[in-house]
């Protein structure tokens, strides 16, 4: 069963070092997302799985065989191209039969495959005519339609929706996912758009300066970010960090905003170790997780009355966006309080709950 | 965990890979520095022969390096030689054509920019035709206008004189360049030119502060095709130049092709390499905009 | 008054392109045409020649010479494409190893710096029989070795067109360059992916993708060699006896030896037709291919 493994993999582009020691396991069946800012190193690390880039160093397992030095074709992996990249030359089947062609199989074979995957991805239609006349949507489809005739068990994907427009991103989206619940194959998937990989992979490892942050099902990474970088990162607007300092007072662990003078109430978080007396430390709050007005049942462990600098409505929720001394802060609030908060001089009285803290070390930024 | 910068982390080295060198790159790679090698073929040949005593020369063996190296024909073909019934060697011919190429220059550089400019950036209703017509100007062989080029000039008095030969120079030129300067120009920034039409909306403003300060590239690109062009042509200078002005290649081909005379190799291949000078050192020290005026060169609608 | 001064400066600015373009192509080419029909020798004369209209032109078609120029036009064009193939043929290899491009690129290139009558000279001197390539086989040992070849009608031109491929490869091999660098880089690596045989992509996908460069390199270079003159006059000075005559050299030659402007005229009349035919093609496929890019944007 195809198990993909890297394994201590090292890249290096002259003297520039892009990836270093990196390790990482994906089982078979997941759908794992790659997911970080442009030049984290996740396109590099996809083409050396795919065989187009050489490693410096380290070994890449498919299956349990050693792939490292193995030729792009004889690797058993299907990809689909950020630029769809179909021969602009060949007709949609042509496009789906070429590769089928070169591996000289039996042509009723080739046939079945073409029409089931055209069937599939409903591309049936398009069949005679060339990339050119097709809309980038349509060509998406038949790169997919081009990595599925292959009969693989693994798919790569680089970047695959970076092209097409909002509406048809989402609805491609869905395809994608539909095919991996359908197919069951393993996919490797890399983007730097953080909903894609949160509603389409089963694991996401999220990538920065060459190494991964952290490795985890998309509710880990959301809720328990494993380091400063993870946290900002995920999240629209953004998980809030506000700086404070520990204070130990018996069995209280209290973190206070200095800005503010607010004491958060951190006893109930899950320390993996605890902080001594006076330590620095960032904590982490999510927008959506303050409780507002009402909703404040008097029990939570911190709570604000903030001037509100601005609100806005983007979609369905609305955001509003809080002064506190030296930082701001993001709450999610319901669409129709924004037209309330857009006044001058308003301001909102916000809690936040004991069990939602992400708390990190001010030092190495990772969580505590 | 901790976030390091990339251009900061140590570099550790890691034994280069066992790379299977392929045998097929190196058979490609040989045959290319055979290529290669043949190319440079006429070169080195002519460069021996200009350095080899005329005894030697006729002893045969083309490929053989000179026994002794001597500046014998180099001197020669510099100042000695003849074309018709002056032997002041090649020399003359250099200045000649130095006195060509600097008003060609002028000319056609000037006239092509501003032309280019005005068909780019300025919103003319006939640009396009016009452009339709230049291209087809620029694929004109010269042959085809030689006749009445020569009735015009001798009607203006100019002919017989380096004045004549670069204002054809330039003329001919003028199609040709102009359309790379527009294609040139075509890929401003039509936001740019707006803001400087609000600002001040003088063409000529706007060519001198904007656009030029823009085409330094392409300036470089066309002086390598006009300065290479010019100096390599010979048959708008033969016909133009009357006996006058005759530029390098003309005093080349008098003496090495209709020169009466014992033939005196080393001289012949001396004068060739002098005229070949200049271009091929403009050549090897732009190589790289050379390649760039090339692809302008093809058209690009 | 500003908006006034903008409008009226690009035109003025236009007016010397205009009026060369109008009397040194446009009304030259037309002077040309008329010269071809008057009675004019060495020095122009004005009279249309109405008793013998056709007179150039039929005498033209009836001069061997002016075959022989068709002919080696003709023979000139298919022998030159060897300068497209190896052009190609090398752009595709120095594309592939990547190792040494930029030497390669310039060595391959320097002849196109190079003017056509040094190259005709340095030619005519390798071909030399006593003392170039020729003598120099004999002395490794080919006792048969003929390298002769501008000496003989059957074998000039062939050695003309060695000498115009050797100037001219470079230059469709940096064409070819370019056009194999703007195929999209992921093109590639899906090949490589799918296990496209490199004969196979070549064939099938590169060189379709490359036909309008092609197209244009095939035109460039039959337009190259409509105009003809300086390597020929350096090389064999037209000879042995006319057998290596061109186009344009037959122009140069009517007018410049023969002393006859109304026949040279003619000639070049005939020069501009070839040029059309050849030049139409590009012009609809210029066309045809922006209209195809509109399409593709739309």
């Amino acid at each position: 069963m195809p198990e993909i493994r890297f394994k201590d993999i090292v890249k290096q582009y002259g003297y520039v070092t892009v990836l270093e020691d990196l390790n990482l396991k994906v089982s078979d069946g997941e759908f794992l997302v790659l997911l970080g800012p442009s030049g984290c190193g996740k396109t590099t690390l996809l083409n050396m799985l795919a065989g187009l880039v050489e490693v410096t160093a380290g070994e890449i397992t498919i299956g349990g065989k050693d792939v490292t030095d193995l030729d792009p074709k004889d690797r058993g992996l299907a990809m689909v191209f950020q630029s769809y990249a179909l021969y602009p030359t060949k007709t949609v089947e042509g496009n789906l039969k070429f590769g089928l062609a070169a591996q000289k199989l039996p042509k009723a074979e080739m046939m079945k495959r073409v029409n089931w995957a055209a069937d599939l991805l409903q591309i049936q239609p398009l069949m005679k005519r060339k990339p050119a006349e097709l809309s980038g949507g349509q060509r998406q489809r038949v790169a997919i339609g081009r990595a599925l005739v292959k009969n693989v068990e693994v798919f790569l994907f680089d970047e695959p929706l970076s092209n097409l427009d909002a509406k048809l991103r989402t609805e491609m989206r869905l395809e994608i996912k539909k095919l991996h619940n359908e197919l069951q194959k393993t996919i490797v998937y890399v983007t730097h758009d953080q909903v894609e990989a949160m509603t389409m992979a089963t694991s996401i490892a999220i990538m920065n300066q060459g190494v991964i942050q952290q490795f985890g099902s998309p509710d880990d990474v959301y809720e328990n970010p494993a380091n400063l970088f993870v946290a900002k990162f995920i999240g629209a607007p953004p998980m809030n960090i506000i700086a404070a300092t520990v204070a130990i007072k018996g069995k209280k662990i209290l973190a206070t905003h200095a800005a503010s003078g607010v004491s958060m109430d951190l006893s109930k978080y899950d320390f993996a170790h605890k902080p001594a007396d006076g330590a620095k430390v960032y904590v982490g709050m999510r927008p959506e997780h303050f409780a507002i007005g009402s909703d404040i049942a008097g029990k939570e462990a911190a709570s604000f009355d903030l001037p509100v600098l601005y609100a806005e409505k983007p979609g369905s929720d609305g955001n509003a966006y809080l002064n506190s001394g030296d930082e701001q802060i993001a709450v999610r609030i319901d669409s129709a309080m924004v037209k309330d908060l857009q006044g001058a001089n308003a301001s909102l009285k916000i809690a936040f709950p004991h069990d939602k803290f992400s708390v990190f070390d001010a030092q190495t930024e990772s969580r505590i | 965990m901790a976030n390091i910068d990339i251009s900061e982390r140590e570099f550790k080295h890691y034994p280069p890979k066992k790379k299977k060198i392929k045998g097929s790159s190196i058979i490609t790679f040989i045959f290319l520095a055979m290529i290669a090698l043949a190319v440079l073929v006429p070169l080195y040949v002519i460069i021996v022969t200009s350095f080899k005593t005329l005894d030697q020369i006729t002893l045969g063996r083309i490929f053989d390096l000179p026994t002794t190296w001597t500046f014998e024909g180099w001197n020669k073909a510099w100042s000695e030689v003849c074309s018709g019934m002056t032997c002041n060697g090649v020399k003359a011919g250099f200045f000649t054509s130095i006195k060509i190429l600097i008003p060609s220059i002028a000319i056609s550089v000037g006239l092509a920019s501003i032309t280019g400019y005005a068909l780019a950036l300025w919103k003319i209703k006939w640009a396009g035709s016009f452009l339709f017509v230049l291209f087809i100007c620029a694929f004109v062989p010269f042959q085809v206008i030689m006749i009445p080029l020569v009735l015009i000039t001798a009607k203006l008095g100019i002919y017989g004189t380096f004045w004549a030969v670069a204002i054809v120079h330039g003329v001919l030129s003028m199609p040709f360049l102009t359309l790379i300067f527009r294609n040139f120009y075509k890929d401003i920034p039509p936001e740019l030119i707006n803001a400087a039409l609000m600002d001040s909306g003088s063409f000529w403003r706007i060519f001198g502060e904007i656009v030029l300060p823009m085409s330094g590239n392409i300036i470089i690109v066309v002086l390598i095709l006009v300065i290479t062009g010019v100096w390599n042509d010979f048959l708008i200078g033969l016909t133009f130049g009357g006996f006058g002005a005759q530029p390098m290649t003309v005093i080349l081909a008098n003496t090495v092709i209709t020169g009466t005379g014992a033939v005196r190799y080393n001289v012949d291949m001396a004068a060739a390499l002098l005229t070949a000078l200049p271009p091929l050192i403009v050549y090897f020290a732009l190589g790289k905009f050379f390649v760039q005026g090339i692809s302008a060169g093809a058209i690009k609608g | 008054m500003a908006i006034r001064y903008s409008w009226m400066s690009p035109r003025l600015a236009l007016i010397p392109a205009m009026v060369i373009t109008a009397v040194a192509f446009v009304g030259a080419i037309g002077w040309t045409i008329y010269i071809s029909f008057t009675k004019s020798r060495r020095f122009p004369n004005y009279d249309i020649y109405w008793e013998n209209f056709w007179r150039q032109y039929k005498r033209l078609f009836n001069d061997p010479n002016w075959e022989t120029s068709i002919n080696n036009l003709i023979f000139m064009t298919i022998g030159s494409a060897l300068a497209i193939l190896f052009g190609f043929i090398l752009a595709v290899l120095v594309n592939k190893e990547k190792t040494g491009e930029g030497v390669f690129r310039t060595i391959y290139l320097y002849p196109l710096a190079v003017s056509f009558i040094v190259a005709g000279i340095v030619w005519r001197w390798m071909f030399n029989p006593v003392l170039g390539i020729e003598n120099f086989l004999i002395e490794l040992g080919f006792e048969n070795a003929s390298f002769n070849w501008l000496a003989h009608k059957d074998t000039a031109m062939w050695g003309v067109i060695i000498a115009i491929v050797w100037h001219g490869m470079g230059f469709y091999l940096a064409l070819m360059l370019a056009g194999l660098k703007s195929i999209n880089d992921e093109i590639w690596n899906a090949a490589k992916l799918d296990g496209i045989s490199p004969w196979k992509f070549y064939t099938e996908i590169v060189i379709p993708m490359l036909k309008f460069t092609f197209l244009t390199c095939a035109i460039l270079l039959s337009l190259g060699v409509v105009k003809t003159y300086d390597i020929v006059l350096a090389m064999t000075g037209g000879g042995p006896g006319t057998s290596s005559w061109t186009p344009a050299y037959f122009v140069v030659n009517a007018y410049a030896t023969r002393g006859n402007m109304g026949y040279a005229s003619s000639a070049a009349f005939m020069m501009l037709l070839i040029t059309f035919a050849i030049f139409l093609p590009l012009v609809l496929l210029t066309r045809w291919q922006t209209k195809r890019k509109e399409k593709e944007a739309v």
